[in-house]
């Protein structure tokens, strides 16, 4: 044998046209009949006939979710599709409970309307019905974000706000809570944001991060679990990772604040407390192609003490040789939240995230010193991309480990299932 | 921190890739066991690592592409040549697989030289960590050929550990040897090793679940999917009576080298504790590590909310790994031994020795 180095092969993972795959199998792919730019907000209801309706909200317009029927995971059925009242408003964010479900709407610019959420009646998936409609626009609004929606009480989002002017044009959106517990009169029930980021709060506002990585100090997921229903966990974009304490809802108060960039460059996403471990798991956003914004992670913060957060590990990064420059976004999104509703899968060691395109992965975190990668599955790139690859933006998993995941641009969704 | 039982974690079966070793004497079909086999639609995702591109081509027709240690075969498998040794070129393999730079293979095989010693083979998945969080032994398969079988057996005290340790063995070229050579050879391996499924093949022609299939798969099964692994009786051909009983007569049709080796079952009606199964099992490999050439098994034990798989060879064993709770399996634990002059009776006193303190 010779003792000189090899090349390596033309392997499937040089082409975005061939899927990879470890220990998750594709079990049924559905284009949504050509609108497949899915946005961030997905959610299972378990309808009153049994069965299981996966609602999905669209990245941008023309169309505003999409519900599929998933009881059969190998053979998903569309059940309906809505569409927005025009191209300037995406809704990109939703979230169910029961038989209600709430979907944000966020406008291209400020002062546009629709900008706030919708609450459904979804009793009968075929036929939504409008139940009230919570207005956020305003002269610096561009509406809601994120919602987090799982208790059917309190509506727990990113947004903007009629009365609020922030100091830096992209510091718009703030955390906020809506009482919805009479769901045809949402009331807002308290707010937070960064000190410094809104006109004459009389706070200093925060050091912007190099203009190349400047995404805002605004809220991007906004969780709060039954678990500890005085704390808000709430990825600030460039702010990092938020502990709020709401016992208060009127008035939450800063708990922690585990702010990492610089030197990493920003978009902290999603901030996913595993109580029983006292861990925090906190995923990034990656928003620029090409790698332009790497290194974009998943990290495990010890929170055992919330007062004082520290970092023990992130998640092994997929190849960056390999995705890099594969085509549109590489690095870490959303995380499957572990919602407490009951179609939902839980885990305080498996962590399933979308990496775009890199594919959706799934993490073993029982030591959370070293987080091991257990599988995952990269889409082939599906036809008309934009990029060239595929672009996997957000994650739900159900109870019976089926994993849904959906591309950002024109896939749609794919049904897998994970044998970790 | 509370305890995490209940939470789901990685299934320590599903989430890694099985690795299967195909041994056996040079000559004996191995190479033409595997060229049969990967032709089969179900193994069209496997990889092959091979010590050398032998005499017998694993198949010529089939390349594809090359380069100087991986092959990709026609069918979409893929071949590679062993490097400095198994544990690179496994982790090799799995980095690769990662980075997209192979097929995503579902499996691998493994074969051996003929005048390798398996155990170490087997030490090496028990005791790389890195290899052990994305491998799997999934078995052993052994090729002894019907027509020069006898005679290796009978020279070659190699041959003989290959047989003794397999979890399938496969007897191959029984259509160029006369039924009762045939017979006889079957029956001295059964001697040997009553334990291990066996089935005889002409022109490599096996049923390919028979060796794709042999350690669970998951932690979710149940009765019939361990029994492919660890079967509750040894083949009919042994004694009648309890199973596992000593093998008395056919031990005259084995030669120097396996008439010393013995394959039995001991069962426990209690379950064990962990302490009690550790320091019977460090005992044994303590004394007579060299002597253990396999042990496997399924055992209860105090406070696990369900059985655990067990396995070893020589000093080294694998950490036991738990099924998951709910399924049907037998209620006793079972190990099954393959030793090279231990008494039965040594080992169950031992046990109960153990047991009894």
């Amino acid at each position: 044998m010779s003792p000189t180095p090899t090349a390596t092969l033309a392997g499937p993972g040089a082409r975005a046209d061939r899927a990879l795959s470890l220990n998750m199998k594709l079990l049924a792919h559905h284009s949504l009949e050509g609108f497949g730019g899915m946005g961030e907000g997905m959610a299972m209801q378990r309808a009153l006939d049994g069965r299981r309706i996966l609602w999905m909200a669209h990245e941008a317009a023309p169309k505003n979710f999409t519900a599929v029927d998933v009881t059969e995971p190998r053979a998903p059925k569309m059940v309906v599709q809505a569409e927005l009242p025009h191209a300037r408003v995406r809704s990109n964010s939703l979230d169910v409970v029961g038989d209600t479900m709430v979907v944000a709407y966020q406008t291209q610019s400020v002062g546009d309307k629709p900008a706030g959420f919708d609450i459904f009646d979804i009793s009968t998936p075929e036929t939504p019905k409008l139940i009230a409609h919570f207005d956020r626009s305003g002269p610096h609004s561009r509406g809601v974000h994120a919602v987090w929606f799982v208790d059917g009480e309190y509506v727990h989002m990113a947004s903007g706000a009629p009365d609020f002017e922030p100091t830096h044009p992209n510091d718009d959106q703030f955390y906020q809570i809506v009482d919805v517990r009479n769901p045809s009169k949402p009331a807002e029930a308290g707010r937070w944001w960064l000190p410094g980021t809104r006109r004459d709060d009389g706070a200093a506002p925060p050091k912007r991060l190099d203009p190349k990585f400047d995404v805002g100090f605004r809220a991007h997921n906004t969780n709060v679990f039954p678990e500890r229903p005085d704390r808000a966990y709430v990825g600030y974009i460039d702010g990092g990772a938020v502990i709020l304490d709401i016992a208060d809802k009127a008035n939450p108060k800063l708990v922690a604040n585990w702010r990492y960039s610089p030197p990493f460059n920003g978009f902290c996403h999603t901030v996913l407390p595993l109580f029983d471990r006292g861990l925090l798991i906190v995923s990034d956003e990656c928003v620029q192609d090409d790698g332009r914004d790497w290194p974009k992670m998943v990290w495990v913060v010890d929170a055992r003490d919330e007062t004082n957060l520290v970092p023990v590990a992130t998640f092994p990064s997929p190849p960056h040789a390999t995705f890099a420059h594969r085509g549109g976004r590489f690095g870490a999104h959303n995380l499957h939240e572990n919602l407490p509703v009951p179609a939902s899968f839980r885990s305080d060691r498996l962590i399933v995230g979308t990496w775009f395109n890199a594919g959706v992965r799934a993490y073993d975190v029982s030591n959370p010193f070293q987080p091991q990668e257990v599988a995952y599955y990269v889409p082939a790139a599906p036809a008309m991309a934009p990029t060239g690859a595929v672009q996997l933006n957000d994650v739900y998993v159900d109870d019976r480990r089926i994993v849904y995941t959906v591309d950002r641009h024109v896939g749609g969704l794919y049904v897998l299932e994970m044998s970790v | 921190m509370n305890a995490l039982a209940r939470s789901p974690g990685a299934d320590p079966f599903a989430s890694r890739l099985p690795v299967t070793l195909i041994t056996g004497f040079l000559g004996s079909g191995k190479t033409t066991l595997l060229a049969r086999l990967l032709v089969h639609p179900g193994m069209r995702n496997a990889a092959v690592v091979i010590n050398e591109y032998g005499d017998v081509p694993l198949d010529h027709e089939l390349v594809a592409a090359s380069s100087e240690q991986m092959t990709l075969l026609a069918n979409g498998c893929l071949c590679c040549t062993l490097r400095t040794d198994l544990q690179e070129t496994l982790r090799e393999l799995f980095v690769k697989r990662r980075a997209g730079e192979v097929i995503d293979f579902d499996r691998v095989f493994v074969e051996t030289t003929g005048l390798a010693d398996p155990i170490p083979v087997l030490h090496t998945l028990q005791t790389d960590g890195l290899l052990g969080a994305q491998y799997r032994l999934n078995g052993v398969v052994t090729v002894v050929d019907a027509v020069n079988g006898m005679g290796t057996l009978d020279a070659q005290p190699e041959a003989v550990k290959q047989a003794a340790v397999a979890d399938r063995i496969v007897v191959s070229k029984t259509d160029l040897a006369p039924p009762a050579a045939v017979e006889r050879l079957i029956e001295r391996l059964r001697a040997m090793n009553g334990y291990a499924q066996l089935a005889t093949a002409v022109q490599g022609e096996v049923d390919p679940a028979w060796l794709a299939s042999i350690a669970p798969a998951r932690a979710a099964a149940g009765e019939e999917e361990l029994e492919r692994w660890l079967p509750r009786a040894a083949a009919a051909r042994r004694a009648a009576g309890e199973p596992g009983a000593l093998t008395g007569g056919l031990r005259a049709v084995g030669g120097t080298h396996d008439a010393r080796i013995d394959s039995f079952c001991l069962w426990f009606d209690r379950p064990f504790t962990w302490e009690r199964l550790n320091a019977a099992l460090q005992t044994l490999a303590a004394l007579r590590g060299p002597d253990l050439l396999r042990m496997k098994g399924i055992v209860h034990v105090e406070g696990e909310p369900a059985p655990q798989v067990i396995q070893g060879a020589q000093h080294v064993f694998h950490p036991p790994v738990a099924l998951a709770a709910g399924q049907r399996t037998d209620p006793r634990s079972r190990i099954v031994f393959i030793v090279r002059d231990i008494p039965r009776a040594s080992i169950e006193s031992l046990f109960a020795a153990v047991c009894s303190l």
